[in-house]
């Protein structure tokens, strides 16, 4: 199959760019710069990457704990979000929250939450709102991990999306791990399945294939959009890094991690580029470009301040 | 001035601002179509306003808790009610993680207007689930409100401050004032939070109650005057958080002595933080200690053979205000 050269070079430089933010996160931590909890996704960059592609500037979003990808793709700077990473005043919650809660109302990435699974009846009201406010042809798209679909209010809010009709795409991004538990030893049905329960439209995607995410969610997207009712798009993939920066990874071989490197999003779409004649000049000078806008934030965060404690913040 | 009902002040209030502002909805179990709330506060609005507006839910507080901090994130003004307080527990993690940590979350790029109204307190006979007042619970939690109407007066005033505040509250109504009636005019009014009430002026003892136990605290108060020529002062807060600690402290430093009284159970309860609070900075005005009255530490029971000696009452107040001027 032949691919638009442009799109496949978006695509890279895209994940890429997530990729570069993750490692110089974990550069941070190493560094002991980074407190507490922080999730890095190296390896699922395909995920946020084709999906939010298919979304629009006033379209809403809702990610994860494990939101960097996404976050940086719904639009908030590389700088604001490099400095949130390390506390820093400049970062888009002012420092005040870090990795995992960034949220960033000029381009509607309405949050995220650190308690797994919480994000669901809020997306549901954040559907309701878009119906009840008439802003037809808006969608909310609410990202998930694996762990949160055997939460209680997964099932809930399966069954208000489907009574309620709410224009959300919920995106599952299925890494086979909830923290270090296979997915395998907590539930036995398929997650897009779990949808089907309800009347929820959903599809499974290869989420280390940036064009198949890109085109199964443009399609669920499309539907959400006209017909404004909620779909589920589970895409599986992998964690390269462990559950946080700090992880030793016990609960997984070396092999495996092996096995899923082979399938590597980013190798995939240079490998495609190069089979439709990129040259590597080419693919070299987006790299490039990326790793001069990670040198820089990373500069802007570090040369940045800490927050001051206000007594405004007292409430 | 005309008379109405706290559950007709409550809903002047939800109608008069439905009316101004059409980001206000009502999101609850059995709100609408049928019971029209369970207490009936919600009576009329559905036919008035419309299923898009009055919006009835499955049984699932969460849920419920998930769309008013999602609808409130977009800029509407979810009311929510829980059809008892206790129910609450459902949802905690809306309330607790979500709702209260927002706007810091977010370094105030979003703060929600949203209400969850929770009808509380002991109501004939309905339990050890249904009739808990749950106040001191949340009282803890940085980034919620907590408001206690004890009449219909402040009822509406409050609740319409609420609505449009833009910050979360937990407006804990209680049943047995449902049917109580005050004085309320038909002019636009409003209460804002913080402010205390002076019920009752006296000069022997400082009495702060909150929601139905400002009743309790009147027909005490008439007889510790009559009987014992005890002259109560009577304050009602209004609001818990914030907390009008001045018009507590005023009133102490003319009485020098305090007495909480509320249906939360004793144990770190509102007592606890109001006397804590008073012993800090006021102690030297104090004549002799505080007492915190308060239900005892036991699920509330049904039969009223029981609730008469774990909730206080008249009576229980009498005495225990009594003790404090023994020595």
């Amino acid at each position: 199959m032949k691919y638009d050269e442009q799109l496949l070079l978006t695509f890279l430089e895209k994940m890429y760019l997530v990729r570069r933010f993750e490692q110089k996160v974990y550069e941070f931590a190493e560094k002991g710069l980074v407190f507490g909890s922080t999730h890095l996704g190296v390896g699922e960059e395909a995920t946020s990457v084709g999906t939010i592609m298919n979304l629009n500037k006033d379209d809403y979003m809702i990610a994860t704990h494990r939101g960097h990808g996404q976050e940086l793709m719904k639009g908030t700077s590389v700088n604001q979000m490099m400095a949130e990473m390390i506390g820093k005043e400049t970062g888009i919650c002012k420092g005040r929250v870090g990795s995992m809660h960034v949220t960033d109302r000029a381009v509607n990435n309405l949050s995220a939450q650190g308690i797994i699974g919480a994000t669901f009846p809020i997306s549901i009201g954040v559907g309701l709102a878009i119906k009840l406010k008439n802003l037809s042809g808006r969608i909310l798209m609410s990202f998930f991990g694996d762990g949160s679909t055997n939460q209680g209010n997964f099932y809930e809010s399966l069954n208000f999306a489907d009574i309620w009709k709410v224009p959300v795409l919920f995106v599952c991004v299925n890494n086979l791990y909830g923290m270090g538990t296979h997915y395998c030893r907590t539930c036995n049905i398929e997650i897009y399945k779990k949808a089907q329960f309800f009347n929820i439209k959903s599809d499974v995607a290869d989420g280390n294939d940036v064009v198949e995410v890109y085109e199964k969610s443009r399609e669920l997207a499309d539907m959400v959009r006209s017909q404004g009712r909620a779909a589920l798009l589970e895409l599986k993939t992998y964690r390269i890094s462990g559950h946080s920066a700090f992880d030793k990874h016990p609960y997984r071989t070396k092999e495996e991690i092996e096995e899923w490197k082979k399938l590597d999003p980013i190798a995939r779409v240079e490998e495609k580029l190069k089979a439709s004649g990129t040259s590597t000049q080419k693919i070299a000078d987006v790299k490039k470009k990326v790793d001069g806008i990670i040198e820089q934030a990373g500069n802007f965060a570090l040369e940045s301040k800490y927050p001051e404690f206000d007594a405004s913040m007292e409430q | 001035m005309r008379e109405i009902t706290y559950s007709e002040a409550l809903r002047e209030a939800i109608r008069e601002e439905m009316l101004k502002d059409k980001n206000v909805i009502m999101i609850g179990e059995e709100i609408g179509q049928g019971y029209a709330g369970v207490f009936g506060v919600s009576k009329g609005l559905y036919d008035e306003f419309g299923p898009d507006r009055i919006i009835d839910t499955p049984i699932a507080e969460n849920s419920i808790m998930g769309a008013g901090i999602g609808t409130a994130l977009m800029g509407m003004k979810p009311i929510l009610e829980m059809m008892f307080s206790d129910f609450i527990s459902v949802c905690f993690d809306g309330v607790l993680n979500q709702a209260a940590k927002m706007k810091f979350m977010s370094a105030d790029q979003y703060s929600l207007n949203l209400v969850v109204r929770l009808p509380g307190g002991e109501g004939a006979g309905t339990g050890p689930q249904h009739s808990q007042c749950l106040e001191s619970l949340f009282m803890t939690i940085p980034g919620i409100k907590i408001v206690n109407p004890s009449n219909a007066y402040d009822a509406k005033g409050l609740l319409k401050t609420c609505i449009n505040l833009g910050e979360p509250v937990l407006f804990f109504e209680h049943k047995k004032l449902y049917k109580t009636k005050s004085e309320v005019p038909e002019e636009e009014y409003t209460i804002p939070l913080g402010k205390g009430r002076i019920v009752r002026q006296g000069k022997d003892i400082t009495l702060v109650a909150v929601s139905y136990m400002v009743n309790v605290a009147i027909a005490a108060a008439a007889e510790l005057n009559e009987k014992y020529n005890i002259d109560v002062e009577i304050v009602d807060p209004r609001t818990l958080v914030p907390l009008d600690t001045e018009i507590i402290a005023d009133s102490v430093k003319r009485t020098s002595r305090l007495a909480i009284l509320e249906e939360t159970y004793l144990r770190g309860g509102i007592g606890a933080e109001i006397g804590s609070i008073i012993c800090e900075k006021y102690m030297d005005l104090l004549d002799c200690p505080i007492k915190k009255i308060a239900s005892r530490n036991v699920p509330i029971p049904m039969p009223a053979s029981l609730t008469n000696e774990v909730i206080p009452n008249k009576d229980r107040v009498v005495k225990e205000i009594r003790e404090m001027f023994a020595g």
